[in-house]
């Protein structure tokens, strides 16, 4: 038998999906593949939306703000209930770690596609999560235990400095400060406990000291009903700006065998600290000899999951809506022998040169990448105006090859036959990465885009702006419809879907 | 310059590489493909008339590209401007008046839209290149207008 054969018969016979943008795309192809039927929802501002047009079926469940519609747990709910779906899946973000929402589902009768709601509590609250993994044996960053009571200062020099001080209930940076000195500490508590308050309802504070430099690797986890637990290898996600993945990679150039070793061996026993099951990521820091430490457990599918699947040939989406139907993983998918190098880069609508602020308009020109050992994960349809309401990653490219080298040669191709007009992307960025010397040798850390690339990345090359130029004063000819130059590009040209007069009045300020 | 256009990108003047060969591989989404005998690589263009976007490598690059009769134009009017003398504006493609939101006697500030002019179903605002008084208001609403036409006069 193949390791990852096909089930007898559909797990389910129909499944919504409770999210939008690519991943509900490529929860609806597993779908497919398994011979279910999906079910998508959409807010108005996603009517003629990528997931809408390829599900099965699709249900209107509100306006355009996500906590009316996509955080919305009755109107998802209802929809499940309206459509006599049997399971839902929640993708990543949204709706995909609320305990309350997957017990919300599990109360309607439907099979919940993720890690049961009370692992998804056991692991929400930070402090507590690093208590019990400590209690198991998983180190984590030397830090102080204690939760921070109102107005008190704790004493540092166990840690030492620099040291980051988080917020319990926090994630995605929020609560976060930086503390270089102990002058600093008692104004970044006061600061950060506001910003935890009213981010979390929970001011509650812990301090850790900053491991730095670091990596931040994760180990992808895949569990059955049945006790038996699948570690599909780690990815390594350093090139980050706000805390957050630009890039991942998989294996980890860090990682050595023993230190493999150890970070499996510790994200077993922090899924062995709850009931787990289904799909989960943990997430660790390594620095610079080889440590690692617990971060935290995410209970869902990640964004990069995409990169496991190509080394390891195991489609977890598919595992993850099967397991949830009680099937066992098979004995050859427990511990997988990954194949050759996959990386990651995510395209968003956001500008490198500026700070990697969100970009708003519409995807004009969008020519995507192909041939072998590509993925492209994506749900841009061209014209359309992106939603500001949501997430701004426009797609994943992954390639996939025999080793590093060989998969950095298939990126760096890959990215050359990738256009994208209309709007300022993070593409130019990912090219810059090939050819900045840490990265292409695999001794790179999380401080890579503050130190290297900064705000701004390098300045216009000259030879850029000059090729530019002509490119333009091109693109005015054969708009004009006249070629001042004789060029065919006249008639080639995007001349043609400009309007007579147009052409006309150029020919006119030409001739005169 | 064998060029007939000047190229501004961040307001430098630019010497086009026209040792580039050009071609329209996608005219509908305006993506080309540039190459010089050795090396090749694709880029989008947007834009009209003087303004366009090249995204190149990934990076979009704004290009200013004017002809020398709207260069000359343009320096009459910033001269004009700098001057604070009276200046004509006239329109500078052919269409439609469809709003006019000043007149004879208005005072305006500089970038004050005054009046509107449809083309090719695109709104196309004129706008005030210096603050000042109109004197004298050449066109109305539903009016059409040729190239070069007088829209206003401001002092």
């Amino acid at each position: 038998m193949r390791k990852d054969s096909s089930p007898q018969r559909p797990p389910f016979r129909r499944l919504l999906i409770a999210n939008r943008g690519e991943i509900a795309v490529r929860i609806v192809r597993a779908c497919r593949e398994l011979g279910i039927e999906s079910v998508a929802v959409y807010s108005e501002a996603d009517a003629d939306a990528m997931h809408v047009a390829v599900a099965d079926l699709a249900v209107a469940i509100g306006p355009r703000a996500a906590s009316d519609s996509y955080l919305s747990i009755p109107a998802v709910i209802a929809a499940a209930r309206q459509t006599g779906a049997q399971a839902v899946h929640p993708g990543y973000g949204f709706l995909s770690e609320n305990a309350a929402f997957a017990r919300a589902v599990e109360e309607a009768g439907l099979a919940w596609i993720g890690p049961p709601p009370a692992t998804q509590e056991a692991l929400g609250n930070k402090l507590a999560a690093r208590r019990s993994v400590t209690d198991a044996g998983v180190p984590v960053v030397p830090g102080l235990l204690v939760a921070l009571e109102d107005g008190e200062v704790p004493d540092l020099s166990s840690i030492g400095y620099p040291a980051m001080l988080k917020a319990a209930a926090g994630g995605g940076g929020r609560g976060m400060r930086r503390i270089s000195r102990p002058e600093e500490l008692p104004s970044a508590v006061e600061s950060a406990r506001r910003e935890a308050l009213s981010a979390f309802g929970d001011g509650t504070l812990y301090v850790e000291r900053l491991i730095s430099p670091a990596r931040h690797i994760e180990v992808q986890l895949l569990g059955d009903r049945h006790g038996n637990l699948a570690v599909l290898g780690e990815r390594d996600c350093s090139v980050q700006r706000r805390h957050q993945k630009l890039v991942e990679e998989t294996p980890s150039p860090a990682v050595t065998p023993e230190v493999r070793r150890a970070l499996f061996d510790s994200a077993r026993r922090v899924a062995a600290t709850v009931e787990f099951h289904n799909a989960a990521t943990v997430e660790f820091l390594l620095d610079g000899e080889g440590n690692h430490y617990f971060l935290e457990m995410n209970t869902r599918l990640q964004v990069e999951h995409g990169i496991t699947e190509l080394v390891t040939g195991i489609d977890i989406v598919a595992w993850q809506i099967r397991i949830a139907a009680g099937e066992s993983l098979p004995a050859e998918l427990l511990d997988p022998e990954p194949r050759g190098h996959a990386v990651e880069v995510r395209i968003y609508a956001e500008d490198p040169y500026a700070g990697f602020r969100p970009v708003a308009g519409a995807v004009t020109a969008w020519r995507l990448p192909g041939g072998p050992g590509v993925r492209i994960d994506h749900a841009v349809t061209p014209g359309a105006a992106l939603a500001p309401e949501y997430d701004p990653l426009l797609a994943k490219v992954m390639v996939h090859a025999a080793d590093r080298p060989a998969a950095l040669a298939r990126l760096r191709r890959t990215l050359d036959e990738m256009v994208v007009g209309g709007l300022q992307t993070d593409l130019g960025f990912h090219r810059w990465l090939l050819d900045e010397p840490g990265f292409a040798t695999g001794d790179y850390h999380t401080g890579l885009i503050p130190e290297r690339w900064g705000d701004s990345g390098p300045q216009l090359d000259p030879t850029d702006a000059s090729l530019a130029a002509w490119l333009a004063s091109e693109a005015r000819q054969a708009a004009a419809g006249t070629a001042v130059g004789g060029d065919a590009a006249a008639q080639a040209g995007p001349g043609r879907e400009l309007d007579r007069a147009w052409a006309r009045q150029a020919r006119e300020e030409a001739l005169r | 310059m064998t060029a007939a256009f000047e190229l501004c990108v961040d307001d430098e003047v630019v010497e086009p590489a026209e040792d580039w060969h050009v071609a329209w591989v996608d005219s509908e989404h305006r993506i080309a493909r540039l190459s010089n005998g050795s090396r090749s690589l694709l880029a989008a263009v947007e834009g009209t008339g003087g303004d366009w976007v090249v995204t190149l490598r990934g990076r979009r690059i704004e290009v200013a590209v004017r002809s020398w009769r709207e260069r000359m134009l343009a320096d009459a009017e910033s001269a004009a401007a700098a001057r604070g003398g009276p200046i004509e504006i006239r329109a500078t493609l052919p269409g439609l008046v469809v709003s006019v939101s000043c007149d004879a006697g208005s005072e305006v500030a500089a970038g004050d839209s005054l009046l509107t002019i449809e083309a090719m179903k695109m709104q196309n605002e004129v706008r005030a290149p210096r603050a000042g008084r109109v004197t004298h208001r050449a066109v109305g609403p539903g009016e059409a207008v040729a190239t070069g036409a007088l829209l206003l006069r401001l002092e």
